[in-house]
């Protein structure tokens, strides 16, 4: 029974911290309400397509159209049927997610359906062909709102939804894992590592990469449809093509196969342009301003620092420690490059008249990063590794044993 | 030998890839806890036969049955669930897997609880997966692999990725297990090791044991029948000692110094 006990706890563990995110940020830090629920569905849609993408092995980039069916379906539905419902507003909210799962689940299995015969970039085209078509094809009906959008019943009051939304990124990420820690995930795993091998050793591969793609794009539309009726207003602009690729990069730079990484790298990539678009002075509240030398030579200084662990990283081998000397000299190297080339830079006039603001230069920060990141880490932040907690008493130094007695 | 059921057989099984004839009416059969060898020059088809065996191909004419059943065209999952299984020329293992893993999936096909189980993570899941663990752990102390089960396969020395490709056909428990080339790029004592091996799955395991190999002192050494290809044709079948005075067999294969 210790079984049930763990589980019991872990699934205790799990809604009081949904309810405790609702709780603390509706009482506390009403204005970023609406970022803790984006982060909840794009954690979902991150670990959602890791599971056909990474874990299956299918390049498909075209989410967006999955997170699109779920939000256009239960919008289309709750506009129908939420005057005449006697559930109240967060019932309805978990009807409406069921149904936007459903309707997403069914396209999921349609587009699975090429996987059967299309690989590599071939299906990642008709992936992001379908999303763009049916973007078209919803801007063009008229009853969805066309490309003017639809407004969502509840109008205007939504539901409260962060414990909602988080539950469902739990589940998401729960389902994952436990196909991964049993034997029955292996069966994905393969048809990812070798199709011809996988069907040999009796793999059904067709109903293993449709499998994968339903659960993916069913939990896509679940997000979808808790996204429309937490907003209120879709339109087809919502769910464009940068979109899937925002949600792409999260499972690329987490690290494709690492359940984890989608999570970290789903809430980085969320919140660093929102984090960005923020700056400011903390005292006078003043858009903050770099001026034009500093810029130009922390991006020299950057390019430097990047070739040079670049560098550490291909050519030495052996001892960690004087590697990791080596990596603190190159970091060191760039601060220095950093500080002459702004004060030499100082000296051209036309350079020295100019400023920027930070905030506007967020994007540029934000490509940066993930290219940097792509140079000296193209496995992803985690590569193929999950979190666990030996691995955290490994990091402590105790063995699990220790730490269980 | 007439008496013990027939396994494998083939009749007049032909492909064409176009305009060529890769395996060429070929006609043959295995009985049970047959060492049978196929052997012959480079391209004579038989890994084609191989592929034709398992699924991968559908044959243009001919049949191919397995204990009675018509298997030719069926999907290779299909016939791995029927019982044959196969190891690939060019090694094919599930590179980022662990070894463990690699023969799990093997094993997998003869689970039993459903796979929404898994999902929900519940104890019949949890428990078949251990089941498997140790299935698997049992076969790669066979195959002398056991010492490195949580290696990644990819990081396995050659001979002992051959020796994992024969564990994990060996999981999906089948009554036929086709090796192709299975020692390809080992070494004497390796092949010595892999010989005695081979003769254990067919003693022990009773497993019939069909096999392809161009080292001459492994499968005369080894195989109690042995079929000669050429071109897609049949040009030989009999014991090891007759197929090594066989005149035709000398012109197109072997050559005058065996
Ligand atoms: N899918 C295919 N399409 C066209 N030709 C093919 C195909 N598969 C095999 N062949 C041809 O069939 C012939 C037999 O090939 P096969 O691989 O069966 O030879 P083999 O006897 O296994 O040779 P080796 O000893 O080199 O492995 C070759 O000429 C090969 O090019
Ligand atoms: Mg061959």
């Amino acid at each position: 029974m210790k079984f049930w006990g763990v589980r019991g706890v872990s699934i205790l563990a799990g809604l009081g911290f949904a309810f405790g995110l609702e709780t603390m940020v509706s009482a506390g830090l009403p204005n970023i309400y609406r970022l803790v629920v984006l982060a909840g569905l794009f954690i979902t849609l991150a670990v959602s397509l890791n599971l056909i993408n990474g874990i299956t092995g299918q390049f498909s980039i075209g989410h967006a159209a999955f997170y699109m069916v779920g939000a256009y379906s239960a919008g289309f539905v709750s506009n129908q049927f939420y005057a005449q419902q006697s559930l109240g507003p967060q019932l309805w909210l978990v009807v409406m997610m069921v149904f936007g799962a459903f309707m997403a689940g069914i396209s999921g299995f349609v587009v699975g359906l090429p996987s059967l015969r299309l690989r590599g970039d071939y299906l990642a085209i008709v992936t992001l062909g379908f999303g763009e078509i049916l973007r078209i094809v919803v801007q063009n009906i008229a009853p969805l709102g066309g490309a003017y959008g639809m407004n969502v019943k509840p109008f205007g009051s939504p539901p409260k939804a962060i414990w909602i939304v988080w539950t469902l990124a739990m589940v998401c990420i729960a389902v994952c894992r436990n196909l991964l820690r049993t034997a029955h995930g292996l069966p994905f795993l393969a048809v990812r590592e070798d199709e011809v091998a996988s069907s040999a050793m009796g793999v059904n591969v067709p109903k293993t990469k449709v499998t994968s793609f339903v659960i993916g794009s069913a939990f896509a539309g679940a997000a979808g449809a808790l996204f429309a009726l937490y907003d209120t207003f879709i339109s087809p602009d919502t769910f464009k093509m940068d979109v899937s690729f925002i949600i792409l990069t999260m499972v690329v730079l987490g690290g494709t196969g690492s359940i984890t990484g989608s999570v970290l790298a789903a809430v980085a990539l969320f919140a660093i342009p929102e984090w960005l678009r923020t700056l400011q002075d903390p005292v006078t509240k003043v858009a903050i301003q770099i001026p034009g030398p500093s810029l130009v030579a922390t991006m020299l200084a950057v390019i430097v620092a990047v070739a040079l662990v670049k560098l550490i990283q291909d050519r030495f081998y052996g001892d960690k420690g004087k590697k990791l000397g080596l990596y603190v000299g190159a970091v060191g190297a760039g601060v220095a490059v950093q500080f002459l080339l702004a004060a030499l830079l100082k000296g051209v006039p036309q350079l020295a008249k100019l400023s920027f603001e930070a905030a506007a230069l967020r994007m540029v920060i934000f490509s940066a990063t993930l290219i940097i990141l792509m140079l000296l880490r193209p496995q992803g932040i985690l590569a193929h590794h999950e979190f666990s907690w030996a691995w955290v008493s490994k990091l402590f130094g105790r063995r699990p044993s220790e730490a269980n007695a | 030998m007439s008496e013990k059921p027939v396994v494998l057989s083939l009749d007049k099984a032909t492909i064409q890839f176009g305009g060529l004839i890769a395996v060429n009416s070929v006609t043959f059969d295995l009985y049970k806890g047959d060492l049978f060898g196929l052997i012959g020059p480079n391209g004579a088809g038989k890994t084609t036969c191989f592929n034709l065996i398992t699924g991968v191909y559908k044959p243009t004419s001919g049949s191919i049955k397995f204990n009675g059943k018509e298997v030719g065209g069926l999907a290779p999952a299909k016939i791995a669930e029927m019982g044959i299984c196969r190891t690939f020329q060019n090694i094919r293992l599930f590179p980022a897997l662990s070894v463990l893993e690699n023969v799990v999936v093997g094993a997998y096909l003869r689970h039993k609880t459903s796979v929404y189980g898994a999902y929900t993570y519940l104890p019949p899941a949890i428990n078949e997966t251990e089941s498997l663990k140790k299935d698997a752990m049992d076969l790669l102390e066979v195959m002398d692999l056991a010492d490195m089960a949580g290696s990644r396969s990819a990081d396995l020395p050659y001979g002992k990725q051959r020796r994992l490709e024969i564990a994990r056909a060996m999981a999906t428990k089948p009554d036929l297990i086709l090796l192709d080339e299975p020692a390809a790029g080992m070494n004497p004592q390796e092949k010595e090791d892999l010989q005695a091996t081979v003769r254990r799955i067919r003693d022990e395991f009773g497993k019939t044991v069909l096999l392809i190999e161009h080292d001459m002192r492994f499968v005369m050494g080894l195989c109690e029948r042995i079929v000669v290809l050429d071109h897609g044709e049949e040009i030989a079948q009999g014991s090891p000692e007759a197929i090594r005075s066989d005149p035709k067999v000398i012109e197109a294969y072997l050559g005058e110094a065996v």
